[in-house]
């Protein structure tokens, strides 16, 4: 049952995105804000630092490929990202502890650094023309804000759940 | 063998830069039709994305029934007002519509820039990462959508169609940058003036009217609508009201911002529209470079 609770739980997380991009962006006082979704990528890193880093590469891969042919149009920009965020993540762990606040800020900074990068990219192909000042306020802050909220709200949950189906494993295999 | 180990790693390191590279040029240039596994890909994602749709355009509903019910009163109050106007105003439009209908029949005059087909769709999904203004509707082309139609809200115009897939169609929307998005349209003052909505300013938020005759005068408060012209969105479609005049980069026309009529940031319900008279050509078009203002039997004409 654990066992595919795993994947599922990304698909729904996948398809959820989109539905609660729908209520961004929100004005306040006369200035917009926009908060951008990436559940999807955070449970990818917790699943890279708490359950195994080759399987989060590759569901980065394939979420990936999904995100960019469905959403953006541009193939081979999520679908690199994502491995490599996943990949980061898997590294990083190794050297520092693993306590949940620990790997709530990495999670948070690797989202922040993701969206830098897509940030950049988009800037250098035209598609937005926002300084650099203005996205940091506009978009990053308040991106940053709304994924830490969702990790302190979900992230135990999702430490849980692979937690569960890494005793299952290790039941397995003895 | 370490050392040639890592060589090959390094050549797969490459090679995949190689690929990359040469995907993303590809998925950039401007095409216009999806490949058959990305459509696979669309279709698969879009009827899932459809089912979770529906619980969470219930619960947004919930939210907007609440939000609306708490001003009930002022909105009734409001409303009383402008019954009794409305009831006159309901009877001379049916008059006028009468009127206008005899008009053209006298001029047999069929086709009009006004009409068009409704399909009717619902969003399913908006981009999440926001950057490209793009929302994906639950019908395609096997519904009859096509690439290119207008799409709007009841409150005014949204967008236009730019990919389909059989089961699903992406919309891009006014909110975009993109140097080749224009919409012709009009301005509804004492004279109508005519310029073209390109592109929109982020700060403020609103549209961009550019292109206006610098000897019309338009105002503040007056309503901008589609003028039809523009071979792709059907006529009168309203798209919002000025805020600010001013003259543009050069100071030989006039520019102006507009505050768009439809509410970009929750859509729901949208209708697609299929223009009656079509007429389009260029990069939207099929890029014949044909002479439409001058069809060829008119120039063969001439010629003998």
């Amino acid at each position: 049952m654990v066992r595919f609770l795993i994947p599922s739980v990304a698909v729904l997380l996948f398809l959820l995105e989109p539905e609660f991009a729908m209520l961004s962006p929100i004005e306040v006082k006369g200035q917009i804000f926009y908060l951008v979704p990436r559940f999807l990528i955070l449970y990818l890193i917790f699943i890279s630092i708490y359950y195994s880093r080759q399987r989060a590469v590759m569901y980065g891969l394939f979420f990936g490929v999904l995100y960019d042919v469905f959403y953006i149009d541009i193939i081979g920009l999520y679908s690199v990202l994502y491995p490599l965020i996943c990949f980061l993540a898997g590294s990083i762990v190794k050297i520092i502890h693993q306590h949940l606040v620990v790997t709530t800020t990495i999670s948070v900074v690797l989202v922040a650094i993701l969206e830098f990068v897509l940030y950049q990219f988009f800037y250098l192909i035209d598609f937005t023309t926002i300084p650099l000042t203005d996205f940091l306020r506009s978009r990053l802050l308040p991106t940053i804000i709304a994924n830490t909220l969702f990790l302190m709200i979900l992230g135990w949950a999702f430490k849980y759940l692979i937690n569960a189906r890494v005793l299952q494993r290790a039941r397995e295999v003895s | 063998m370490p050392h040639f180990f890592f060589n090959k790693k390094l050549i797969l390191l490459l090679v995949g830069m190689v690929f990359l590279v040469a995907l993303i040029s590809f998925s950039l240039r401007d095409r216009t039709n999806a490949t058959l596994p990305e459509q696979i890909i669309k279709d698969t994602v879009g009827v899932a994305q459809s089912i979770v749709a529906k619980p969470a355009n219930y619960i947004t509903g919930i939210f907007n029934d609440i939000d609306s019910l708490l001003n009930t009163y002022e909105e009734n109050k409001r409303l009383k007002a402008r019954l009794e106007e409305f009831a006159a105003v309901q009877t001379e439009a049916l008059a006028l519509k009468k009127e206008n209908d005899k008009l053209n029949e006298l001029l047999d005059k069929k086709e009009s820039l006004k009409a068009f087909n409704p399909i009717q769709a619902t969003v399913i999904a908006r981009n999440p990462d926001q950057w490209e203004e793009k929302i994906i509707l639950n019908k395609g082309s096997s519904h009859g959508v096509e690439k290119n139609m207008a799409v709007m809200t009841a409150k005014g115009l949204v967008g236009k169609i730019t990919l389909v897939t059989p089961f699903t169609s992406e919309v891009e929307l006014l909110y975009t940058n993109n140097p080749n998005y224009r919409v012709s349209a009009m301005v509804l003052g004492e004279k109508e003036a005519y310029g073209l909505i390109e592109g929109f300013d982020e700060e403020r938020n609103e549209l961009i009217m550019k292109r206006i005759d610098s000897s019309l005068t338009v105002k503040e408060g007056e309503q901008v609508v589609s003028s039809g012209l523009g071979g792709i969105f059907p006529k009168g479609v309203p798209i919002g009201e000025i805020t600010e005049v001013s003259t543009d980069d050069f100071g030989l026309t006039k520019m102006a911002y507009v505050k768009p009529s439809a509410d970009f940031s929750i859509l729901e319900h949208v209708v697609i529209a299929k223009r009656s008279t079509t007429m389009i050509d260029g990069s939207d078009g099929k890029a014949t470079n044909e002479d439409l203002s001058n069809p060829p039997e008119a120039n063969k004409e001439e010629a003998e």
